[in-house]
């Protein structure tokens, strides 16, 4: 099976993000592969076990590339970043343009991607990119059977309170989420050999692509301004002894929050 | 051309999600503001209970009433509304941050070459009809206000509890029946089944109350006397990453980082000491209750209310304490 996944190095929920203008964010020097990506490699690299081929990792980050060290530390074959001075201020459709126009001469079975990423939460990209492949994706799945001689998947997908099941043929591309695959720890010795992998770039002129399709000028939204969140008031503890402390609580729900 | 403002309404079984209704909601003022029509677009079958509970809502209805929009699959819904769209030419097109809004929404964008802000927990609109979305960022960490450009419609979807629903809807809806253009040999997607949780508890994300515990509660077997407190308020139930991690609960459940962002109007967290992970989850709650026995546990920073105290001890207590104030009421 030929398996491309789509990956986005993001800050670890750790790291500290705090508004340093209305254009521009500080966020500290603490990065990691995006939680729900490191299952969707984990996932494709399952499926090469069984089946054979080929996965490969693919972001779109003029810095970053440490997503897909990750990548190759957990066993992927080839790595991909996709890099032009162009793609400065896209927005998400832009991102996923420059992705989908990367499959435009390559044949492949699936398109693995993390449910969102970790730093916009928008889950964008993965089913923008189906739609300009013109193939079928499935959302936020935790279950994921192959049939390769038939080139179709079933799956299983989560919605509100409950699972749905679903089948569709290959190629396709489904985002992953919790509970799909338990991502592998990489040997030190493969994350050693990692940091020296050679990673492969493409800049738009190799894609084919224009400022048109990418950047700012192609951006159909924009932040106009970034502010923190808005504070609580500190907290009111209820000192009395129990069950006296239940009580009050009880009333100050009914009386000063009018939420029961 | 006169440029309408557009809300999916989404529907299970024939019925109207509550998320909807906010939405309609909101879109009342907006249709005031920019003295642009309102209307529903529905699609599904067997809608006529649909029909009657959204009439009063909008000033149109586009009804869609065919087997091949039953269930969901994006295939089917997205060919229909592009080319709703791309006839009537809406200028704004909303829809809940539900697991249908979220696969619709972007492809929709994407097809239709439009802006698009998911998951908002505000939104406002000029008297031009722009629109202004609030997102919060990073999990929450920093708030994004975003604008579209000019291109049409401008997309968004809205987390559940952002608008309250109107308790006076005093419009008539024009029902416009819509014979779609889809051909169902053309769908590739299948739906084989759908499995529901026990019990009929809205998820987490759509709940307006919802209660949850940590490893606090010692084990799995523990949280019957939380399902007993969501009982009584009428509440779901919630939980961590290290519980979910342990195998007691399900992913579904897990409130925060790796999990979902919850907007309810009360949250109560017990045995829950506060990582960033988790409260991350919990930003957009109206009210924050925090129980836990460390006075010095970071809930507390994160919450309205709080009690120092064992949970297993509180949680009944409460329990038996809200029976008699709702009883009451």
């Amino acid at each position: 099976m030929e398996i491309y996944v789509l990956v986005k190095q993001v800050p670890d929920p750790e790291a500290i993000v705090k508004v340093k203008s209305d254009a521009e964010l500080e966020i500290e020097n603490k990065y990691f592969t995006n939680f729900f990506d490191e299952i969707a490699i984990e996932a494709g690299l399952k499926l090469k076990e069984k089946f054979g081929g080929k996965v490969t990792v693919l972001t779109v980050d003029n810095r970053k590339v440490d997503a897909l060290r990750r990548g190759i530390s957990m066993g992927v074959d080839e790595a991909f970043q996709i890099t032009d001075p162009g793609l400065e201020g896209s927005d998400l459709f832009g991102i996923a343009r420059a992705l989908a126009v990367f499959f435009k001469a390559k044949p492949f079975d699936l398109i693995l991607a993390g449910r969102q990423a970790m730093d916009d939460d928008a889950g964008i990209v993965g089913p923008a990119v189906a739609e300009i492949l013109r193939i079928p994706h499935i959302n936020s799945i935790i279950g994921l059977e192959v049939d390769d001689e038939k080139k179709e998947a079933k799956v299983v997908r989560e919605v509100e309170n409950g699972k749905e099941i679903l089948t569709c043929p290959l190629p396709a591309l489904f985002t992953c989420q919790k509970g799909l695959a338990t991502p592998r720890i990489p040997l030190v010795m493969n994350v050693m050999k990692a940091m020296k992998a050679q990673i492969k770039k493409m800049d738009l002129p190799a894609l084919g692509l224009s400022g048109s399709d990418v950047g700012a000028r192609a951006a159909r939204v924009k932040v106009r301004k970034y502010f923190p969140p808005p504070k609580r008031p500190p907290v009111k503890m209820m000192k009395e002894d129990f069950p006296e402390n239940v009580k009050t609580l009880v009333r100050l729900l009914r009386e000063e929050a009018k939420v029961i | 051309m006169v440029y309408e403002i557009w809300v999916f309404a989404e529907q299970q079984d024939g019925k109207v999600r509550k998320i909807t209704f906010e939405l309609l909601s909101a879109g009342m003022e907006f249709s005031k503001k920019t003295a642009r029509p309102l209307s529903a677009i529905l699609l599904g079958k067997g809608l006529e209970e649909a029909v009657k509970s959204l009439t009063p809502f909008a000033d149109k209805i586009y009804l869609l009433d065919d087997p091949v929009f039953n269930p969901y699959t994006s295939d089917a819904y997205l060919t229909a509304i592009i080319a709703l769209v791309k006839e009537h030419q809406p200028s704004i097109l909303l829809g809940g941050a539900t697991s249908t809004g979220k696969d619709l929404f972007p492809r929709l964008a994407m097809a239709l070459q439009a802006g698009y802000a998911p998951d908002c927990t505000g939104l406002t609109t000029g008297e031009d009809g722009s629109l202004v979305a609030i997102r919060p960022l990073y999990g929450g960490k920093v708030f994004s206000e975003v604008v579209f450009s000019n291109a049409s419609p401008q997309l968004a979807t809205v987390r559940s509890n952002t608008f309250i629903v109107t308790g006076t809807p005093d419009k008539s809806a024009q029902v416009i029946t819509v014979t779609p253009q889809v051909d169902p040999s053309s769908l590739k997607k299948k739906v084989l089944g759908v499995e529901k949780a026990a019990g009929a508890k809205l998820d987490i994300t759509e709940a307006e109350r919802v209660v949850a515990a940590g490893r606090g509660i010692k084990g799995a077997e523990n949280f019957k006397i939380l399902e007993e407190l969501a009982d009584a308020l009428n509440a779901s139930v919630g939980t961590t990453r290290a519980v979910v991690d342990a195998g007691w609960r399900e992913v579904k459940d897990q409130i925060g980082k790796s999990g979902k962002n919850i907007s309810a109007k009360l949250y109560m967290a017990f045995g829950i000491s506060g990582a960033i992970h988790h409260v991350l989850g919990i930003g957009t709650c109206k009210t924050v209750v925090a129980v836990d026995t460390d006075p010095n546990a970071l809930i507390f920073n994160y919450a309205d209310y709080g009690i120092v105290g064992d949970l297993f001890q509180i949680i009944p207590a409460l329990t038996e304490e809200l029976k008699k104030a709702l009883k009451n009421a």
